[in-house]
């Protein structure tokens, strides 16, 4: 930015810096004089159709929307002039006209922007004695409740459907009076990222439908927390009511989730309190189960582990835990399982193909920012039904996409994307691998690159089609592209080929290559060293144990399984309960009690969930966060951290006098202190597979993780009745 | 002064206005109010026991909007608030703890439906640990049994609103 | 049955032996004087709440029985059906044995005491140091009972009050010496003979400051307001008797009350002339106005008995050094001074009445 661009402005007699074609509001809002508004939103584009900013400025023969006038050299501004407030009572009072006075109903009472600047303009007694205007209250699914008659116009709902969200679900019917903001047709709001509107709307006419009438904002603390269902870690604010999350809302992070949060991030902790929600540990003696104190229970798993150890050898034992688990808990997960002598530890378990994984990035990740993500020029994604993935990562994609970047699509389906799609390389009669293959091969023909010799085999069979010119040569002219892995890309049995034909593509056309990955924390969980092959900060184990694929085809005679419901979060799982049932002894630390688990388990230990839990989340943008629990534990559960640290002093492993959450993060940092998180993709491998169903790779949004599938409003969208019954809440009704 | 001074004290003057203070007093009209058989006059604003009140056509007043709860310095009073069966915001409890409560009136004050008032009623007891507790069932039967009372004291009172 | 007549209850009298019939006649005297005399303790009690009560603009107590006339029973049978607790590290034995210590004396006192002309229970000639002996004696059970309980309150009452009587014995002493000076005689009904003449015959008038001061120290004395630091309810609780209830509580009230009438009588006999009329020498001495007898002895104890209860309910409770202060540096040598006086008075035969 040039000098010439500076400009000073005028406000309230101080002297203030501004920008040429920033608007009024923008400077005032960066010295910290408020303007009152509704309709501007900084994320938005401007309607200046509240009128609430009016302010005076001199030579202006009207008071000016603050929001829609641009900065001007020396101009002078009065923001609480008599006459910019008289500007600004009467626009209140224009505003309040309709508005019911419903205040002691509406569950934005206390947090309304209306309410608050209402109490600043309004007038005491209203002159209006006419009827007020009613207008119909319109169903927008099961995440957000309407009250239609308190809505004043300032459409940030429908920009945002326009602007962020890519889809206009929302618009504006009617003039004047009878102006209605509605679906144009019968029709709920599905877009992931639906629920920001809940936050953007300045009254309560658009509000959060779980959280309905269940409580009120000043009697609830606000505790920041990070998001616990994809890669990115959205940050956000848990607001409980004793002890009871009853929301969450973003946490603005200009880094991560800038002002938005995915529906699923926002709604997924009514899944902690779902009816089979475990209640205290329970044991399985003779066959019976019963509930019992966690004393028995710890001493029963060290019992158990340490006798397979002695009768079967600790080879015996495997172990297998959510990557969505917090760091701390995967550091003492792999210390305590390492310490009873087992190697057989793996966090990546719906992956299948672990050929070359010696050549895994210690922090699998994106390998940029998600700033860095949104400058990209050109993007090919590979596997991956993005929206649903990471909902937050999209906003960014659809971002550099509208922004101008070409963006290509690899995927088994034509999955919607709500930006303009450079090209779309649809798989359904092909694989990936063929796809990427004539990519490379594309690639390769242009720069006139000798291809290495283990591709030689799969780039033989590749077709080189017009869509794969299209692509690599804006791959190539690009100035910053990237090949980003999608997670059906990771799940894939051929996924060493994938990142192999990616790594190749990529340094073809000089693209960066980044990966989205599974559940929460996959980078924390292999820089804390639940893997078979590496121990703790990355470096390699001496004896390389099982992976999770052969485990779950062949489970040892103990298990240790940790906040995982096997049959549903693992990849291969037919036949899964079976194999487990036939195990010596299963311990399975889990939020939830499910039929299933009663059938293989021998003990379950009750964990928190991440909102019960303190630890930390490294995102694929190589974040670490920490975080610590916000509601009071259910039940008798404990976080996972402790139940670890306990279970290591009854097995007499060394290294668990942990006393705080805190404590662990710092035994972790200590260790991984030197390791930085490298991405390297070179590697053997897998053979070739035919006849596989890609699609049936793809996790469906509502259905990534056991809290989630409990998450009843979740359950009840568009996206959440595609999720088998079984994971369905038992209070569903 | 000084002789003056000797004067009072030999001649224990003030001790003398002391008693004759109290002598007089002794034969003043007495205030007792004989308690039980007589009372003294009550204000349609007295503070007693609390009440719910309803509509006349029976619907509960409360709309669960936990202004009586935010305000009560002594936090006497509990709420839970839910959607009830017609979609309305109701309270699904609502308890008053008549141990905590210091009878400051601010609930009735904050109350925008006039749900929550407080009657008239102080001559109660409680026999049992946790009859302090006024629960929305019985502060519903309380505002039932004695509406022609509480309506008649908000209108003698509403003048001066 | 047998017929009982004055005849066969004379010969039934006659049959008992001589010492039997003594100790029986003697215990008779006793109860004659003893049980008005609690009933007496009873209905100040209530006398005492009725009096404050009209001075504090209440009517007190009017529940029980007709205008409360039953409040006293009431009171009593409470206290007695309340259960007697003993502190855990009090020493029991003196716990229990103080009360009575201090009740004793305050009714063996009332022995010497002529209630109208002719009837004493026991005409001895050193009746004032029997009760100036007995008085004092009284305060063993305040000091036993404060040490007994072994608590800080208790015991700080217990010191206030022996340093209190100390202090005050001295004056009281000094003002009897004067009384002793002017009749002549330690027996009690000699001094009051020795007063007879007028109203201002009595020893009020020649020992007026005398007069003040002994009834002010008995006021301090029975540890009653504005000098019963020894309770100090504000400050020490309830001092020595803090930690009793029921029995033993009712013991101390009893002994404090009883101790009020014989501070009061005393004062009347020794200063007004006891049972002598105040119309003597005004009316004839035929009216019946004129005669002496119980009546004016018991409207006399009555006067001082309702300063007591005036007192309480006017004065605010003395400071501890403002009550060691009055007790030595006033009283005693007012006491000494005026004892010269007298002296003087005497040795000049000074009329009406040392001539």
């Amino acid at each position: 930015m040039s000098n010439d661009d500076q400009l000073e402005i005028e406000v309230n007699g101080v002297t203030l810096p501004a920008r040429k074609g920033q608007m009024l509001i923008e400077a005032t809002d960066a010295a910290g004089i408020y303007i009152p508004r509704f309709c501007y939103h900084e994320k938005l584009s401007i309607a200046a159709n509240c009128r609430m900013c009016l302010v005076e400025v001199e030579k202006a023969p009207k008071p000016l929307p603050a929001c829609a006038t641009p900065v001007m050299d020396g101009m002078k501004v009065f923001t609480a002039s008599a006459r910019a407030i008289s500007a600004q009572k009467a626009t209140m009072e224009f505003l309040l006209i309709n508005h019911p006075l419903d205040c002691p109903i509406c569950d934005q009472g206390g947090e309304c922007e209306l309410q608050d600047l209402a109490m600043g303009y309004g007038r005491g007694v209203s002159r209006y004695s006419e009827r007020k205007r009613v207008v119909r209250d319109k169903n927008l699914g099961p995440l957000i409740s309407t009250d239609m008659t308190r809505c004043i116009h300032c459409t940030r709902c429908v920009r945002f459907g326009q602007e962020i969200a890519g889809i206009q679900e929302l618009g504006t019917t009617g003039r004047g009076e009878h102006t209605q903001i509605g679906t144009y047709v019968e029709k709920s709001v599905d877009h992931e990222m639906s629920g920001n509107i809940i936050d953007l709307c300045p009254v309560g006419a658009l509000n959060n439908k779980p959280y309905r009438f269940s409580a009120r904002a000043w009697e609830m603390t606000q505790h920041a927390s990070v998001a616990a269902h994809d890669c990115v870690g959205s940050n956000m604010f848990a607001h409980v009511y004793n002890g009871i999350a009853k929301r969450i809302v973003p946490q603005p992070n200009e880094a991560i989730n800038e002002t938005w949060l995915s529906d699923r991030d926002r709604f997924s902790f009514e899944g902690i309190y779902a009816a089979d929600r475990l209640q205290s540990p329970r044991i399985r003696i003779d066959g019976e189960w019963r509930d019992c104190g966690w004393d028995e229970a710890l001493s029963a798993v060290a019992e158990g582990l340490k006798g397979i150890a002695a009768d079967h050898g600790p080879e015996q034992i495997s172990g297998l835990i959510s990557p969505s688990a917090t760091s701390e808990e995967h550091f003492l997960f792999a210390r305590l399982l390492r310490g009873l002598g087992s190697v057989n530890i793996d966090h990546r378990i719906r992956r299948v193909d672990f050929h070359g994984q010696e050549a895994d990035p210690v922090a699998p990740g994106l390998g940029m920012t998600l700033a860095d993500l949104e400058a990209q020029q050109a993007l090919l994604v590979v596997g991956s039904d993005l929206r649903q993935e990471v909902p937050i990562a999209a906003h960014r994609v659809r971002k550099a996409a509208v922004a101008g970047a070409d963006v290509f699509f690899v995927n088994p389906g034509n999955y919607e994307y709500l930006f303009p799609v450079a090209g779309y390389l649809d798989t359904t009669s092909s694989s990936i691998i063929d796809e990427l293959a004539g990519l490379v091969r594309a690639a390769f023909a242009r720069t006139e690159t000798r291809p290495d010799a283990n591709l030689a085999e799969v780039l033989a069979a590749a077709e080189v089609r017009p869509e794969h010119e299209a692509a690599v040569a804006k791959l190539i002219a690009a100035e910053r592209a990237t090949v980003l892995l999608g997670l059906i890309a990771g799940r894939h049995p051929g996924y060493s080929r994938i990142r192999m034909l990616a790594a190749a593509l990529a340094a073809a056309t000089g693209a960066q290559v980044g990966s989205l990955t599974e559940g929460a924390n996959s980078g924390g969980a292999a820089m804390a060293g639940t893997l078979p092959h590496r121990i703790c900060g990355g470096a390699a184990a001496e004896t390389t144990g099982l992976n999770a694929a052969e485990i779950i085809a062949a489970p040892t005679r103990g298990m240790v399984l940790m906040g995982i419901e096997p049959e549903l979060d693992c990849a291969n799982a037919e036949g899964l309960l079976e194999r487990l049932a036939d195990t010596l002894f299963c311990v399975v630390v889990t939020p939830f009690a499910t039929p299933a688990m009663e059938t293989y388990a021998s003990v379950l230990l009750p964990v928190g969930t991440f909102a019960e839990t303190a630890g930390s989340y490294l995102n694929a943008a190589g974040e670490q966060q920490e975080f610590s629990g916000f509601a009071t534990p259910v039940g008798a559960a404990r976080p996972g951290w402790k139940i670890l640290r306990v279970l290591g002093n009854l097995c007499a492993v060394d290294g668990f006098d942990y006393v705080s959450a805190a404590e662990v993060t710092q035994a972790l940092a200590a260790v991984c202190e030197d390791s930085e998180p490298s991405i390297e993709n070179t590697g053997q491998l897998a053979p070739a597979v035919a006849g596989f169903d890609e699609g049936g790779l793809r996790v469906p949004i509502y259905a990534v993780d056991a809290v989630v599938r409990r998450a009843r409003s979740l359950q009840l969208t568009k996206w959440g009745e595609s999720v088998p019954d079984i994971s369905k809440p038992a209070d569903a009704a | 002064m000084r002789i003056g001074y000797l004067y009072k004290t030999l001649f224990l003057s003030e001790l003398r206005a002391g008693l004759g203070v109290t002598w007089r007093n002794l034969f003043r009209p007495k205030f007792t109010i004989q308690y039980p058989e007589e009372k003294t006059p009550q204000s349609p604003r007295f503070r007693g026991l609390h009440a719910q009140r309803r509509y006349p056509n029976g619907e509960e007043r409360c709309i669960a909007c936990k202004l009586c709860e935010a305000v009560c310095p002594a936090l006497a009073i509990t709420i839970e608030s839910e959607v009830a069966a017609d979609g309305t915001r109701r309270t699904k409890r609502y308890d008053i703890d008549l141990f905590k409560c210091i009878f400051c009136g601010f609930c009735e004050e904050a109350c925008p439906v006039d749900a929550i008032v407080e009657t008239r009623i102080h001559e109660y007891h409680m026999e049992r640990r946790g009859e302090n507790i006024l629960t929305k069932d019985k502060l519903l039967a309380i505002g039932d049994k004695y509406e022609a009372m509480i309506a008649a004291d908000k209108a003698a009172d509403a003048e001066y609103r | 049955m047998i017929e009982l007549t004055t005849a066969s209850i004379a010969s039934m009298w006659a049959a008992v032996p001589a010492a039997i019939q003594d100790t029986l006649l003697i215990t008779l005297r006793i109860l004659v004087v003893l049980v008005p005399l609690i009933l007496a303790v009873a209905y100040l009690t209530y006398a005492e709440r009725k009096v404050i009560g009209y001075i504090q603009n209440r009517i007190g107590p009017n529940r029980v029985g007709p205008k409360g006339l039953l409040q006293p029973f009431a009171d009593v049978i409470k206290l007695l059906l309340k259960e007697v607790v003993i502190p855990s590290n009090a020493n029991r034995a003196l716990f229990v044995v103080a009360p009575l210590l201090t009740l004793t004396p305050a009714f063996a006192a009332w022995a010497v005491i002529p209630l109208f002309p002719g009837f004493v229970l026991a005409d001895i000639n050193a009746a004032l140091l029997y009760v100036l002996a007995l008085t004092s004696l009284g305060v063993y059970g305040v000091i036993l009972a404060g040490w007994a309980t072994n608590s800080k309150y208790a015991f700080l009452g217990a010191m206030r009050s022996a340093a209190q009587i100390v202090a005050y014995e001295i004056a009281m002493g000094f003002a009897l010496v004067g009384v002793v000076m002017a009749s002549g005689s330690l027996n009690l009904g000699e001094i009051i003979e020795g007063q007879r003449g007028s109203v201002l015959h009595w020893y009020w008038l020649p020992l007026l400051p005398l007069f003040m001061i002994y009834f002010i120290s008995g006021v301090a004395e029975t540890n009653r307001a504005p000098f019963d630091v020894a309770e100090g309810e504000s400050e020490i609780v309830a001092g020595f008797h803090v930690e009793y209830a029921g029995v033993g509580f009712a013991l101390f009230f009893l002994a404090e009350y009883a101790n009020m009438i014989l501070i009061s009588a005393l004062t009347a006999i020794l200063f007004l002339g006891g049972w002598l009329s105040p119309f003597e020498g005004i009316l004839g001495a035929d009216n019946i106005l004129a005669r002496p007898g119980f009546f004016w002895f018991a409207l006399k104890t009555s006067v001082f008995l309702f300063l007591f209860l005036w007192f309480r309910a006017t004065f605010p409770r003395y400071r501890y050094d403002q009550i060691m202060r009055l007790g030595w540096k006033v009283f005693i040598p007012l006491t000494l001074v005026w004892i010269f006086v007298e002296g003087a008075m005497i040795a000049f035969d000074i009329g009406p009445w040392f001539d």
